[in-house]
């Protein structure tokens, strides 16, 4: 082959050198033959160049691909084989908070734990603003998994719904808050849910304490907007799926004063909701009863803040003609933070909580679960919001979990 | 002037206006590194002359309010001493535990002071200093015991409060293969009567402030071995509160050695401070 040579490199292009390399042509210098060899030597650097950036391409974009994936996709955890709760009290439940655990391995561990607890029910929040971030767009993956493993491991779900994705509510507003405008957009969004659930998923809450400002997206908490959202919600999920249960209320147990701007006082919220024509728009009251520092013997007292201001809310569904109506606890509970001034000590927080299961078994009639709030946090709160857990983040047992399970295994409390 | 010369000259002008506008940018954003930050918390301690710390005055004996309502303990005590190494007064400002962060981050206080264990999670804002106190679970026998370590107590009855952090640890223990019987009870009061029976139980698993506080009051009871759960009460500051947060570690450091922070511990753990203390 006969090459024309760069005066400057004094040397031949070789067969692997880049097109920056090749030999500098000077015109007329190259015979017709040679010209037709250079041209061809050419042409092939040129293609190898070209096949050498789209291999590197595509690497680098099979890389990005391959490393999203691994983020966005979490390994598949078999549900297992079918479970079943073994318990002395069918009334035992716990709120788990399941909602921000993204390992698939620790929402079934967690179920795992609920029901070798001995506890039939669970309350769990799925948030509207997580599954259909875009109007009509849904993503149910991780609903998907919590349902399918609470399912497997024998536990009744009492679906919390609620948390307003922005684009159902205006600007700068919190995800509690939510329009009349966008009610029947809730609506559609429970009633998807209950006819994707149809059979696993038999209870819904909708919304969470509307009686609290911060709950009701800082406006003015209002038991007849509450009461429209329930009339609007109530009927189009009755048609997506005829059985299933819509739970109302889940109000904040609150002495707040008339007037005041943090929240309504729960029965006078509960009645107000009677008032506007609450009655005919849900199934089940969902009660939230905390003790603070209170045993759960304390007598109800329109005062205080004990479990049983439960029997008060009950007896305004009485006075309203909602007698034959059922009731759930879906929060409530006793702390034992060392430094919170409504917390109790660990033994009295495991006392009153066996006794609180004996009330909810041997003398509410009227109610159908007791849920009490937490079972555990994907991760630690820092606060004294820890010390409501049954069971750490790493999932050590505290010793309130093991006293439940002894209970439910027929343990005299 | 050459070409290769208007570029130098011209790539040089550029560079020392991006490094401008990145020090202007880094200044509003408090990005710059720490050799060209300026502490605006220390700056404002030196203008007032004080040093605004945040505690609840809730948790004996580190806080606590006087019968005249003002917030005395361990923790006040502290506050001064360290604010006092730098020509300055403490100013407390009473928080509630759980919005004394907010209240940090708000430029509200300049640090916190309120046994408050180190939060890795809070990092991202906050600078801790090094620990002052381990409030964590203890292994605490009488003095005198022949129990010296964990690996002593097997065939032993070990008192714990029951649902507390100590019953956690104690059943730990037993699943771990440690031989141990735990005898669960009400409070940390009975814990300590029980172990100074001599009948009841050999040992507590106790939390270093309720142990404290009864050595205090008198009681013959020593810990030994090592917590079995740390949880160390630091100082909290800004995370860019550089200049404080260096010379809080020099004062803690001077204050260690000179028994300052023992003759604290002692005179607020002391019969004194801590009688009827314990639920």
């Amino acid at each position: 082959m006969i090459f024309a040579v760069d005066p400057v490199r004094r040397t031949p292009a070789s067969r692997d050198a880049p097109t920056s390399m090749l030999p500098r042509i000077r015109p007329g210098k190259l015979h017709k033959h040679a010209q037709w060899h250079y041209d061809a030597r050419v042409n092939a650097l040129r293609n190898r160049r070209r096949l050498v950036i789209v291999l590197v391409v595509s690497g680098v974009g099979l890389a990005l691909l391959g490393f999203w994936a691994l983020r966005t996709v979490t390994p598949d955890v078999a549900p297992g084989p079918q479970q079943q709760v073994t318990t002395s009290n069918p009334k035992m439940g716990i709120h788990t908070r399941l909602t921000d655990e993204v390992e698939q391995w620790k929402i079934k561990k967690s179920l795992e734990m609920v029901r070798e607890m001995g506890a039939p029910w669970i309350v769990e929040y799925f948030p509207w603003a997580y599954i259909e971030d875009q109007p009509g767009r849904y993503n149910w993956t991780h609903a998907d998994q919590v349902v399918e493993h609470a399912s497997r491991q024998g536990l009744t779900v009492i679906a919390r719904l609620g948390f307003v994705p922005e684009w159902a509510r205006p600007k700068e507003t919190s995800p509690l808050y939510l329009d009349e405008e966008h009610f029947a957009d809730f609506g559609r969004f429970a009633a998807l849910f209950a006819e994707r659930y149809a059979g696993k998923v038999d209870y819904l809450i909708l919304w969470n304490e509307p009686n609290l400002a911060m709950e009701w997206g800082y406006a003015e908490p209002d038991a007849a907007k509450y009461t429209t959202l329930l009339q609007v919600a109530y009927p189009l999920i009755k048609a997506a799926n005829p059985a299933v249960q819509v739970l109302a209320g889940a109000l904040a147990p609150t002495l707040a004063p008339p007037g005041s701007e943090f929240g309504v006082n729960d029965l006078d919220f509960l009645q107000a909701m009677y008032n506007a024509g609450a009655g005919s728009y849900f199934d089940i009251l969902a009660i939230h009863a905390y003790g603070w520092h209170f045993d759960p013997d304390s007598p109800p007292d329109s005062e205080v803040i004990n479990f049983r201001r439960s029997e008060l809310l009950r007896e305004i569904m009485v006075l309203n003609g909602d007698g034959d109506k059922r009731a759930m606890i879906t929060e409530g509970g006793w702390n034992d933070h060392p430094r919170w001034t409504r917390a109790v000590r660990p033994a009295q927080r495991i006392a009153y909580t066996l006794r609180a299961y004996e009330i909810a078994q041997r003398e509410w009639d009227w109610l159908d679960a007791l849920c009490l709030w937490v079972f555990r946090f994907p991760w630690d709160q820092n606060s004294y919001q820890d010390y409501y857990t049954f069971v750490r983040t790493d999932f050590e047992p505290k010793p309130i979990y093991e006293e439940v399970q002894r209970y439910a295994q027929g343990a005299t409390p | 002037m050459t070409t290769r010369r208007r570029w130098l000259i011209a790539a040089g002008a550029t560079a020392v206006l991006v490094a401008i506008g990145l020090v202007v940018f880094a200044q509003d954003e408090g990005r710059l590194p720490s050799f060209l930050r300026r502490d605006t918390t220390w700056q404002a301690m030196q203008g007032r002359g004080t040093w605004r710390v945040g505690l609840d005055p809730s948790f004996p004996p580190f806080e606590m309010l006087d019968q005249e309502g003002r917030p005395v303990g361990y923790d006040v005590d502290l506050a001064q001493a360290l604010a006092k190494t730098w020509g300055m007064e403490a100013e407390i400002v009473a928080v509630g535990f759980d919005s004394l962060p907010d209240t940090l981050k708000a430029g509200k206080i300049d640090s916190i002071v309120s046994a408050y264990p180190f939060d890795e999670r809070l990092t991202q804002d906050f600078a801790f200093s090094a620990p002052y106190f381990d409030a964590g679970v203890r292994l605490a026998v009488r003095v005198g015991s022949p129990i010296a370590t964990i690996a002593d107590l097997s065939g032993r009855r070990v008192g714990v409060e029951w649902g507390s952090v100590g019953d956690m640890l104690g059943r730990q223990m037993q699943r771990d293969g440690v031989d141990v019987t735990l005898v669960p009870l009400e409070t940390p009061a009975d814990l300590l009567e029980a172990l100074a029976s001599q009948q009841e139980v050999d040992a507590i698993l106790i939390d270093n402030v309720a142990l404290r506080q009864a050595q205090g009051a008198g009681r013959q009871i020593v810990a030994v071995d090592e917590p079995l759960e740390s949880v160390p009460y630091v100082i909290v500051m800004p995370r860019r509160a550089t200049e404080l947060h260096r010379n809080l570690e020099a004062s803690l450091k001077l204050l260690q050695a000179e028994g300052h922070l023992g003759n604290l511990e002692s005179a607020w753990f002391s019969d004194q401070q801590t009688s009827g203390g314990l639920p």
